[in-house]
């Protein structure tokens, strides 16, 4: 049955190139905006190296007060995460980070910017860098609060013109640091992984930080399993509630959640609810997805049924012959999805294209936007999705047909 | 001829609903990209309000930890904000510092001004507040700058003055408001010299505002960004007044023919003297560069979506005209044997799809106008809206116009004799 419906679908489709063409177009453009935005989203969310770890990991990544009249959110601050978010129940490992810091050196009178971010030797472990050269600096490092450096194959490519590093030293915002290792560039959209050089904690040029409740670090949980999120994140709740606030201050939070969580808390979170919602940014970004299919699914509608009408007395020798509506419905369903199959490979093969293009043009740097068999997973789910959004309303609209009036071909 | 020509639409009413839709969604991409579009382009030929040559900007980054109004826990549990005295004292050395800063870029030989900020253009960081002047509440971006601020960054006075040493010890904070503000708050009449009311909670002063000048208007976000209220409030480095804000940005104005070899011996110069402290050093015009870059990528990304978009519905449109007709080609015949010219067959599936096309147009207008009506952007001003809508209007109706000529080809090309036997 279902052959016979590929093979009549591909007759129909060899028979009118042009009209084909113009469907495959659309179909194509649909797609290949779809997926390039799935691409960019997959880089920012999904796990990849070094957070390869990510389905058992927490963060903290944001804080607020709030008082008598006003609020106060940031990143929170060291004393919070030393103090509040160690030894948390099932928490394997937990590692503190910087907000990059961007810095400045003139190797050879050149400007170079980079982002410094400064982190504990826990970091290291938990998240799973493959480094290039030599290794990451250690606990003992960070205790004596050594100037110490790893660094990204761009500043060393930047520094050193690509030789080996370990060993020489570099000096960024005045200060010296000894390069102990070298990884490969961390995408700039991987907020908690990224960096241009990684120091140790205590190289900040003052101790100011450590007796801060708020503002510019952030935390990492590496849990024993998914299972234990619950209990770690209400363990932070409870404990955050019994900090001594300073006056004028009444309650201070900061969830322990997953990034996306963060982000969707940020962008779709309202005000005063420090839970995420990350149901509420899935939604956003299906209509987004379905707001932005629907003109071209309309297109397709239009293009199908005119396409349908001219075929009304095939579909009135099918009726005359007893084809259910069912059969009818299901045959042009199988037509417009053999139809979204073929755009969605060439979408496939010129998003790829697209992808290549942007990692090129430097725009955001050090994009690897890769195709990979998730977003193959998406585009395949977002061409079904396209074909079945464009291919209903034609196919019942035709199982509609009167057959005699069909068999005419005097189909309005 | 209109009356009959809604007649021959509405008897198609099936297909051609399908079709208004098309037209109505191509009409909202339209109007969203063309808006888009004639927003930049009006924000872009506005006064900047600065110049961007020969001037350098130099974030300071104190190494404070948690930044202004931090908190501390103390090692018995209990927890203070610093002690206000603390406070002002750790304030009072900064400032000293900055003034010290400040001196040592004077004495390089290349400095032709050099003045402090709270927040420099193009650089990311926003300052913005709202004050109740007369009942009316008015929402503007903020920065502070020192004495010679004005003359290092070329931000012209049109009325009044910018701060000097005559503002010292005053019993009022300086402050200057740019044009729109001005505007705004005292229509028709001179601002200078008058007291802004004000009612913030945790303002660290207790002083009135009071306008000293009027300047042009200053977008602190560049070429693209809308017109916003603005106002510079007076930074001081001496004792003598108290300033709220801390100063974070250097601004520093070079001679001509300095090269970019400058930057590294100023940014030498400043860890010299404040090895604490983090400086991030960068000409404006870079800034000003990068800046322009993050706004433009993503509106040339909509732009090229949204070209193709229209293309796809260009060729889905033609092509289905195109069967349109050639489903009509007994109806075409029998006006043709009637007595039709070529011209009048054309111009009827033509006028059909400008009549459809006025359809979808006044839904569409119906939905967009609600947005200037709403407010739903206050920055997109009516007028930009009222160029847009009918800007779109004609190019909607010479798009739609342009697929209908190629099927109405097709049409006015049928012979009567074969199309009345059409099967």
């Amino acid at each position: 049955m279902l052959r016979s419906y590929l093979t009549l679908a591909w007759r129909v489709l060899s028979r009118r190139k042009f009209f084909t063409a113009i469907s495959l177009f659309g179909i194509c453009l649909t797609l290949v905006v779809l997926m390039v935005a799935s691409a960019v989203l997959d880089h920012i969310f999904a796990p990849m190296v070094p957070e390869v770890r990510q389905d058992r990991t927490l963060g903290v990544f944001r804080a607020r007060m709030t008082g008598d009249r006003r609020m106060w959110t940031s990143m929170p601050g060291y004393l919070l995460l030393d103090r509040y978010a160690r030894n948390l129940p099932g928490v394997e490992r937990m590692a503190i980070f910087s907000m990059p810091q961007s810095v400045y050196s003139y190797p050879g009178g050149q400007r170079v910017r980079s982002f410094l971010k400064r982190t504990d030797a826990e970091f290291w472990r938990v998240l799973d860098f493959r480094f290039v050269e030599g290794g990451p600096f250690t606990d003992q490092d960070v205790a004596n609060g050594s100037m110490v450096a790893v660094i990204n194959a761009t500043t060393r490519d930047r520094f050193f013109a690509g030789e080996p590093a370990v060993g020489r030293t570099i000096e960024a915002d005045g200060q010296r640091f000894r390069v102990v290792g070298v990884v490969p560039d961390v995408p700039i959209l991987r907020l908690v992984s990224t960096g241009d050089i990684y120091a140790p904690l205590t190289t900040f040029k003052t101790a100011a930080y450590k007796n801060e409740l708020m503002g510019g670090f952030g935390g990492l949980l590496l849990a024993r399993s998914r299972d234990d999120f619950p209990a770690i994140k209400a363990e932070m709740e409870t404990r955050l509630r019994h900090v001594p606030l300073p006056n004028g201050w009444k309650e201070l939070v900061a969830p322990a959640e997953s990034f996306f969580e963060m982000v969707a808390g940020n962008l779709v979170g309202g005000r005063d609810d420090e839970r995420s919602h990350p149901e509420r940014l899935w939604a956003v970004m299906a209509s987004a997805a379905f707001l932005f299919a629907l003109l071209p699914a309309v297109n397709l509608v239009n293009l199908n049924m005119s396409r349908i009408m001219e075929r009304a007395s095939e579909i009135g020798v099918r009726k005359a012959f007893g084809a259910r509506a069912r059969s009818l419905v299901g045959q042009f369903i199988v037509e417009n999805l053999v139809l979204t199959m073929i755009g969605g490979a060439l979408g496939f093969v010129l998003s790829w294209a697209c992808l290549i293009g942007l990692n090129a043009s430097g725009l955001i740097p050090y994009a690897r936007f890769t195709m990979n068999f998730r977003i193959f997973a998406y585009g395949l789910g977002l061409a079904v999705f396209f074909g079945l959004l464009s291919g209903v309303y034609p196919a019942w609209r035709m199982s509609r047909l009167h057959p005699v009036a069909a068999l005419k071909g005097a189909a309005r | 001829m209109i009356r009959h020509l809604l007649k021959l639409v509405w008897n198609r009413k099936r297909a051609n609903l399908l079709v208004a839709v098309e037209i109505l969604l191509s009409f909202m991409v339209l109007t969203a990209v063309i808006t888009l579009v004639v927003f930049y382009a009006d924000n872009y030929r506005r006064p900047l309000g600065f110049e961007v040559d020969r001037i350098w900007t130099i974030g300071i980054e104190m190494n404070e930890g948690g930044g202004p109004g931090s908190v501390t826990v103390q090692s018995d549990g209990s927890a203070t904000a610093p002690a206000a005295d603390e406070e002002r004292m750790r304030r009072r050395a900064q400032r000293e510092l900055v003034q010290q800063l400040l001196l040592a870029m004077r004495d390089l030989p290349d400095v032709q001004d050099a003045a402090g900020a709270a927040i420099v253009p193009y650089g990311g960081n926003t300052w913005s507040s709202d004050i109740q002047v007369g009942g009316r509440r008015y929402r503007y971006g903020a920065s502070a700058g020192t004495d010679e601020l004005a003359q290092a960054m070329g931000i012209r006075v049109t009325r009044g003055r910018w701060f000097t040493a005559e503002d010292d010890g005053a019993a009022w904070r300086p402050v200057v408001i740019n044009e729109r503000l001005a505007n705004e708050m005292f229509p028709g009449k001179d601002p200078v010299g008058r007291y802004l009311d004000e009612e913030r909670p945790d303002e660290q002063t207790s002083l009135r505002m009071r306008v000293v000048g009027v300047i042009q208007d200053f977008r602190k976000d560049g070429e693209y960004s809308a017109a916003e209220n603005f106002l510079l409030s007076r930074l001081t480095l001496d004792d003598a007044t108290e300033t709220v804000e801390p100063v974070r940005e250097l601004v520093i104005r070079v001679k001509p023919g300095t090269t970019a070899a400058f930057e590294e011996r100023a940014v030498a110069r400043l860890r010299a003297a404040a090895p604490d402290w983090t400086f991030q050093a960068a000409p404006l015009a870079t800034s000003r560069e990068t800046a322009l870059r993050v706004w433009l990528a993503p509106l040339s990304a909509i732009g090229i979506v949204a070209a193709f978009l229209l293309l796809m519905v260009a060729m889905g449109l033609t092509g289905v005209l195109w069967l349109h007709v050639t489903q009509r080609t007994k109806e075409i015949g029998l006006r043709r044997a009637k007595g039709a010219t070529i011209v009048r067959i054309r111009r009827q599936l033509v006028g059909e799809v400008f009549v459809l096309t006025a359809l979808a147009a006044a839904v569409g207008v119906l939905v967009v106008i609600q947005f200037p009506i709403l407010q739903v952007f206050d920055v997109v001003s009516p007028t930009v809206y009222a160029i847009s809508i009918s800007a779109s209007l004609m190019l909607l109706f010479l798009l739609t116009g342009a697929c209908a000529w190629g099927p109405g080809r097709v049409a006015s090309a049928i012979e009567p004799a074969e199309a009345l036997r059409y099967e």
